[in-house]
């Protein structure tokens, strides 16, 4: 079934939407603890991989499957489509080539109402999750000629209450002669749930890392400490050489990404102005585009936080020649635009900070064939905590080395992997020890499922918990959260996989699952 | 893959099962790490499916796939294998649907695509095979237990997929084949096919396409012309190939909608020029 229809929200601000939904075909059985919806972000794009298309702006397709438990139980996919080109969301006129909203990447659910965002560009879009149907762009800055673009933290912060959301907004200016894309008016927008006040701050940046090139922001989080409320912005690092899209793709100068850092901005109803400082403890740590995270901030007295780095220039795509001096026609998995391989296995981290006390830890692996059940860290995309906070689970993209374009590498000769000693290394799906951040080993591997989709919800209810992926492709799994050589559940349709002639590429990061 | 034990003669064989059996218990106990039992890791493998043509049909209820492959290799015998859901319907088959779809159509099916002709200059006259010796794996130790009996190793990334087939409750079905004239010259690969089709059936609502083939070490990407019919008329596309035409076909006395798709794809788990395949990290002893 499919249908359009024009969203009119505001003057100025409309699209047309497009809309279908179909049954997946289900084997197996759906849980009771898994009775509500599971939402997904999706990219799309053309599937002829020598066309160009950015990886950030590819179309977006927003997904909710219904879940109804039972053997085999139902789903049902619903698509909203919102306007491909983007264009006609943008209020009154902007430059070619940038859009109010894109929202192919982060999931934030509150109550019945979806927060979709891009990875980098553009602002949320909220959606009416029971209508399917969009409401509003939320977007605090007005671009102009000189910023024509708006950056927006794609995985939000949240109170403890879940009643106050909290993300960065900044707009982005083109770059200058010789200079990088800067980011310019830093805000820190408090959306209350409940009743839709906003409260936006200016950011003031820690002084010791002041640049504005890098004050980019993919995820957010947030305590308290000493009864105080805080936020801490992921400050993601990737510098943008251009701010619109190649129109002619060749090699290029790549401006290295600093290192991540967290800045911490004490949340105060009174100023306008917030100023940041830098989380200690992380300074020694060669991470870089730290960005996804799952929180454990509960006590209000601190907390400790996921995350990871990935070692990946995020700001860059594929294009051009590899890191093994192949031309894209002699690579047959080229995909022109597609997403940034990293230069080297990821990193996780676990930032304690209890009671004034920090402790870090981390992991990394390399990936090595002979010893599989070790896992590794090449990609980390998500991390989430199990319903009893003891278990972390984590995936990890993989490796693609002829997808390295040799232009990026270049510019981290120290980082950066030896090509003629890596190979292929497939996506992986791990637990970890929630305390520990040390693989939660089980000599019958059902610790960590290879081949396995990027994006997952860990759904549980302090007693049984499940662990759904899902890829256009491969469909919905679902697995028993102590057993991942088990699936339970597995659904699938051809109507995942394309829209029309084209598909879903790169496979969706995120996913999120809300009840019914 | 190429397997480098086809046959063994009868008391020598007792000893090649036993030894096989040993070695999966081993690997089994180390949670299946290869580096424990090094014998596991493909020594040779330069055999992969170059090229497809395939006709999917799906009446509402169930899926039924059937086609022909065409396979490159470097050695005197192969096996393929690849994963089913656990209640399907294998079985090797006449060409009948196959042909009589492409002549409704017009079709030459692979010898329309010019990315085939350009194969069968690269690779040896392409050859008639027959598979044989067919059967079934349920459990990733089935598996692993007959690629040890017969030498034929893996390497370990691609075994992962295969885990993830029986996780999901498939079970995987292998075969084997042997050329007439096999070649030891990588640059010039023997090219085989069957005469016949093999075909799956199995129950679904929707339409399923297959997975994208792995690297196999011999061919980097596959070429493929593929058939869908259906009982309504369908928007479903191929997730990797471009629509190529649509219109519809009689099939015995059963009007269908087809549409075509046709193309290169990559596969999957390639690696750069010059790195070598997957191997122990510690010297083999």
């Amino acid at each position: 079934m499919s249908t359009s229809a024009l969203f009119d929200a505001a003057p100025g601000l409309s699209a047309v939407l497009e809309t279908s939904s179909f049954h997946l075909h289900v084997r197996g059985a759906i849980p009771e603890q898994l009775c509500g919806s599971l939402v997904v972000a999706t990219s799309r794009r053309d599937k002829d991989r020598t066309r160009f298309s950015r990886w950030h702006d590819s179309q977006s397709d927003l997904l909710r499957l219904d879940l109804y438990p039972g053997r085999p139980g139902r789903v049902q996919a619903h698509f909203l489509s919102v306007d491909p080109a983007g264009g006609a969301m943008v209020r009154g006129l902007r430059p070619e080539g940038f859009y109010a909203t894109q929202p192919n990447h982060g999931i934030n659910i509150r109550g019945a109402t979806l927060w979709a965002t891009n990875l980098l560009f553009g602002a949320p879009l909220e959606v009416d999750l029971a209508d399917w149907t969009p409401r509003r762009i939320l977007r605090y800055l007005e671009p102009n000629d000189p910023a024509p673009q708006v950056t927006s933290t794609s995985h939000f912060a949240w109170s403890l209450d879940r009643r106050y959301t909290y993300f960065h907004q900044s707009l982005l200016a083109r770059e200058s002669q010789g200079g990088n894309v800067v980011a310019l008016e830093l805000r820190l927008i408090e959306l209350d749930t409940v009743t839709g006040r906003e409260h936006v701050w200016e950011i003031v940046p820690p002084a010791n890392d002041a640049s504005l090139e890098s004050a980019n922001f993919h995820s957010a989080f947030y305590f308290e400490e000493n009864g105080r409320r805080f936020v801490g912005l992921l400050r993601t690092g990737a510098i943008l050489e251009c701010l619109e899209a190649h129109t002619a793709v060749h090699d290029h100068r790549v401006a290295r990404m600093p290192f991540s850092t967290i800045w911490i901005l004490p949340i105060d109803d009174d100023p306008s102005v917030l100023h940041a400082s830098l989380l200690s403890g992380l300074e020694a740590l060669p991470g870089l585009a730290l960005s996804h995270l799952d929180v454990d901030a509960s006590g209000g007295d601190g907390f400790v936080l996921y995350a990871n780095y990935k070692q990946a220039d995020v700001a860059e795509e594929t294009h051009g020649v590899n890191i093994y001096g192949e031309p894209p026609e002699q690579v047959m998995e080229h995909y022109a635009g597609m997403i940034v391989e990293p230069i080297n296995y990821g990193l996780l981290l676990r930032y304690e900070r209890r009671h004034g006390t920090a402790t870090v830890r981390t992991f990394s692996r390399p990936y090595s064939p002979g010893r599989t059940s070790l896992g590794h860290t090449w990609l980390p995309i998500n991390m989430q905590l199990d319903s009893s906070g003891q278990r972390l689970f984590c995936t990890f993209s993989g490796f693609h080395p002829r997808l390295l374009p040799r232009h990026v590498a270049a510019a981290y000769p120290d980082l950066t992997v030896d090509p003629a000693g890596i190979r292929h290394v497939p996506p992986l799906l791990m637990r970890f020890m929630a305390d520990t951040l040390e693989p939660d080993f089980d000599p019958q591997r059902r610790h960590l499922s290879y081949a396995e989709p990027v994006a997952i919800a860990v759904v549980g209810d302090g007693g049984t918990d499940y662990v759904c992926t899902f890829a256009p492709e491969i469909g919905l799994r679902i697995y028993p959260a102590d057993d991942l050589t088990r699936m339970v559940c597995n659904a699938v349709s051809p109507s995942l996989m394309n829209w029309r002639d084209s598909h879903f590429r790169p496979e969706p990061a995120h996913m999120q699952f809300v009840a019914r | 893959m190429a397997v480098n034990r086809p046959f063994v003669e009868g008391p020598e064989w007792i000893k090649v099962v036993r030894n096989a059996t040993k070695l999966v218990n081993k690997l089994e106990a180390n949670s299946w790490d290869f580096d424990t039992v090094p014998q596991a890791f493909a020594r040779t493998a330069a055999a992969d499916v170059v090229a497809k043509e395939v006709l999917h049909i799906h009446d509402g209820h169930t899926m039924t796939r059937m086609g022909h492959l065409v396979m490159g290799g470097v050695g005197g015998a192969f096996n393929l294998m690849g994963p089913i859901p656990s209640d399907s319907r294998f079985m090797v088959t006449d060409s009948t649907a196959l042909n009589e779809v492409k002549k409704n159509l017009g079709s030459r099916g692979l010898d329309d695509l010019e990315e085939y002709h350009e194969l069968t200059r690269r690779y040896g006259e392409l050859q008639t095979v027959k598979f044989f010796n067919y059967g079934a794996f349920y459990t990733l130790r089935d598996l692993v237990f007959w690629l040890l009996v017969h030498d034929a190793g893996c390497f370990p990334s691609t075994l992962e997929t295969m885990v993830r087939h029986f996780a999901a409750g498939h079970v995987v079905q292998n075969d084997m084949y042997m050329p007439a004239r096999p070649s030891k010259d990588r640059e010039r690969p023997a090219l085989m096919t069957t005469g016949a089709c093999m075909m799956v059936q199995f129950p679904s609502t929707v339409i399923e396409w297959m997975d994208k083939p792995m690297f196999g070490g011999l061919a980097e990407d596959t070429v493929h012309i593929e058939y869908l019919l259906t009982l309504q008329p369908t928007h479903v596309s191929h997730p990797y190939l471009p629509l190529v035409g649509e219109g519809k076909v009689r099939l015995g006395y059963q009007d269908f909608y087809q549409r075509t798709f046709a193309g290169v794809t990559p596969k999957d788990a390639l690696r750069g020029p010059g790195v070598p395949a997957e191997r122990p990290t510690k010297k083999r002893k």
